[in-house]
């Protein structure tokens, strides 16, 4: 009786894992390539949930196929900002601080438009198969939390291939470890950045109808979200796509487990202080390996 | 340095003047909402100077100063209730509090400031979040419900005044401290290890000492802050003294006058308290949000090292 438990707070945490995956990949991608911290990438991720209820609210769009609009929008939207803005601070003498106020002004400008327009009311996703369920056995999966997962799986995949198989991805990895060189051997180091920031922006959009399938939203909660990212992107190791997808896993398995057996107000204590010992210990992330 | 030879003693008297100014304003009996707007404009200057000791002199980025605030906060509190302290101890109970917030800040900056760079900023902002869940979650310190100070039994605007008053002097000696670790071997330590830390090392500078001193002393005005921030507000709860939006605002106040000068955060400190209580009054809550947030990218755009070094650059050219 208590392993069905144990195996069923298992199996959602490995669903909650892979959404924080795919909503970390992005984040992880645009420090490591570009030493930019994308403070309101959490808020993007919270741009396509808001769009996706729209559509889902208004023409009944069902939000993974609201993804077919708010990924082009969102790459759009992130390469008019990479070249007003993110190319500005990239070239500063401290990237890392001009690049987290900047963009922390981004997220409250983001956040406030939001309140604008959608009104501090927490949302849910309410589509045909929410309340559905799938019995295997003694366990169960609800149809939303499957969606996300699967979403998320495939996000978090196509990131790995596109940056291993093709001939931009490979230019990306190159601008990553050796910048100089990369240049020298004819990659455009502004647009791979600008290319870098759009994909990340657009799978935060993905990652954010991902965590929509999971919980409700409204447009203060990318602060909570920002934090996950910096425990999945920490644990995975900064750039490190795989690591982040392992480390949004292990983290989910964590709440998961502890959302069982903890009251709620101590998971994220957990989490937090989890994290606090992980940074003590090993800054440098779980994990070794490149881009 | 502003303090040079000639002008020292005007400047010295300016200020003097400008403190005793200030010292009696609240006695002349303004409207209360004028002591508010400048009692809290001394905060922010108190929590802004205060971390631009580890933030701006060392470069070390704390992005959970409001930790410090709120446990401050909440040992007055604490001290207060459980001593049954009058009102005279409860206001000096302030100074044991910002003792406590510098102990905590030894005993967590141990182990985090062996950290560097993001790394550092965002353990510390961890750590904030830590200590805001455990006080809402332990009952000993109220909890959820949060914690009542009873009021001194005086007219509303004498405690208003008096508590302004000691607002204003641990303002004095935070700036004090400010400017003499700018000066001081300490200050230039700090300022080698902002530059390159190994180098610094090598140099005999012992880094691990100065960065555990000065993270404690920018613990300590914090803590002394939020005790009489606490007694000022009679209420105190998680969410209002441990609010994260403080943490980022004391950073932006601090780089937007200018981190690493005494003189930058006192007038980052002033400038954006004043234009987000300008803000707030004229136009609604979330336009006021979106031209503050417009205000960070500008700031980053178009002076990146604070409004201090944009104007300084700005006199000099027209020399050229």
């Amino acid at each position: 009786m208590n392993t069905v438990l144990v195996l069923q707070s298992l199996i959602s945490g490995i669903m909650m894992g892979a959404v924080y995956a795919l909503l970390g990949v992005g984040f992880s991608l645009t420090w490591g390539v570009m030493k930019v911290i994308h403070i309101s990438h959490a808020a993007f991720g919270l741009v396509g949930a808001f769009l996706a209820y729209t559509l889902l609210q208004f023409w009944g769009l069902d939000p993974i196929l609201s993804l077919v609009v708010s990924i082009p929008f969102l790459f759009f939207v992130a390469c008019i900002i990479y070249r007003l803005l993110i190319a500005y601070v990239s070239q500063a003498k401290e990237v890392i601080v001009s690049s987290m106020i900047m963009t922390f002004g981004i997220a409250i400008i983001l956040e406030n438009l939001m309140l604008l327009i959608w009104s501090p009311d927490p949302r849910l996703l309410t589509t045909s198969y929410t309340s559905k369920v799938l019995i295997l056995g003694p366990l169960y999966f609800q149809y939303p939390r499957l969606a996300g997962f699967l979403m998320s799986l495939v996000g978090v995949l196509v990131i790995h291939f596109f940056l291993k198989k093709t001939y931009t991805g490979k230019a990306v990895r190159a601008a990553w470890q050796q910048p100089e060189a990369a240049q020298l051997y004819g990659v455009n180091l502004n647009r791979i950045s600008m290319i870098t920031f759009g994909l990340a922006v657009s799978s935060a959009g993905a990652g954010g109808v991902a965590m929509a399938f999971l919980y409700s939203f409204e447009p203060h909660t990318h602060n909570l979200w920002l934090i996950y990212l910096f425990l999945v992107v920490i644990v995975g190791g900064v750039g490190n796509v795989l690591g982040t997808a392992l480390a949004g896993l292990i983290i989910g398995v964590i709440t998961g487990l502890s959302l069982a057996f903890l009251p709620y107000q101590w998971v994220n204590l957990l989490t937090f202080g989890l994290l606090m010992i992980i940074l003590i210990f090993r800054p440098q992330g779980l994990f070794q390996g490149e881009v | 340095m502003v303090f040079r030879e000639t002008g020292s003693r005007t400047l010295f008297l300016g200020v003097l003047f400008l403190f005793l100014a200030f010292a009696v304003f609240p006695w002349l009996g303004p409207p209360i909402y004028f002591i508010s707007l400048l009692f809290t404009v001394f905060l922010y200057v108190v929590l802004a100077t205060s971390w631009n000791l580890i933030g701006g002199y060392a470069g070390y980025l704390s992005f959970g100063h409001v930790a410090f605030f709120g446990i401050g906060a909440y040992a007055t509190a604490l001290m207060m209730k459980g001593l049954n302290l009058s009102p005279l101890w409860t206001i000096l109970s302030s100074i044991p509090a910002g003792g406590i917030a510098a102990l905590i800040a030894v005993i967590v900056g141990y182990p985090c400031l062996r950290l560097r760079g993001p790394y550092f900023a965002v353990i510390t902002f961890c750590f904030a979040f830590v200590v805001d869940l455990g006080i809402k979650n332990l009952d000993i310190f109220g909890g959820p419900e949060g914690l009542w100070l009873k009021s001194m039994d005086l007219p509303i605007d004498v405690i208003r005044a008096i508590l302004f008053e000691a607002m204003m002097v641990i303002m004095i000696f935070a700036i004090a401290s400010s400017v003499w670790v700018s000066r001081s071997k300490f200050g230039a330590g700090l300022r080698a290890i902002k530059e390159d830390e190994e180098v610094a090392q090598t140099m005999a500078v012992n880094a691990p000492k100065l960065k555990i001193q000065a993270f404690a002393l920018s613990a300590f005005f914090p803590g002394m802050a939020g005790g009489i921030y606490a007694y000022y507000l009679t209420y105190i709860h998680t969410d209002i003294v441990f609010d994260v939006m403080i943490s980022i605002l004391i950073v932006l106040m601090a780089l937007f006058g200018g981190g690493g000068t005494w003189l930058g955060p006192i007038i980052g400190a002033v400038v954006l308290t004043l234009v987000n209580e300008g803000l707030s009054t004229f136009v609604r809550a979330e336009l006021a949000r979106i031209i503050y947030g417009c205000l960070f990218i500008g700031v980053i755009i178009f002076m990146p090292n604070g409004i201090m070094e944009f104007f300084k650059r700005a006199n000099r050219e027209p020399a050229k």
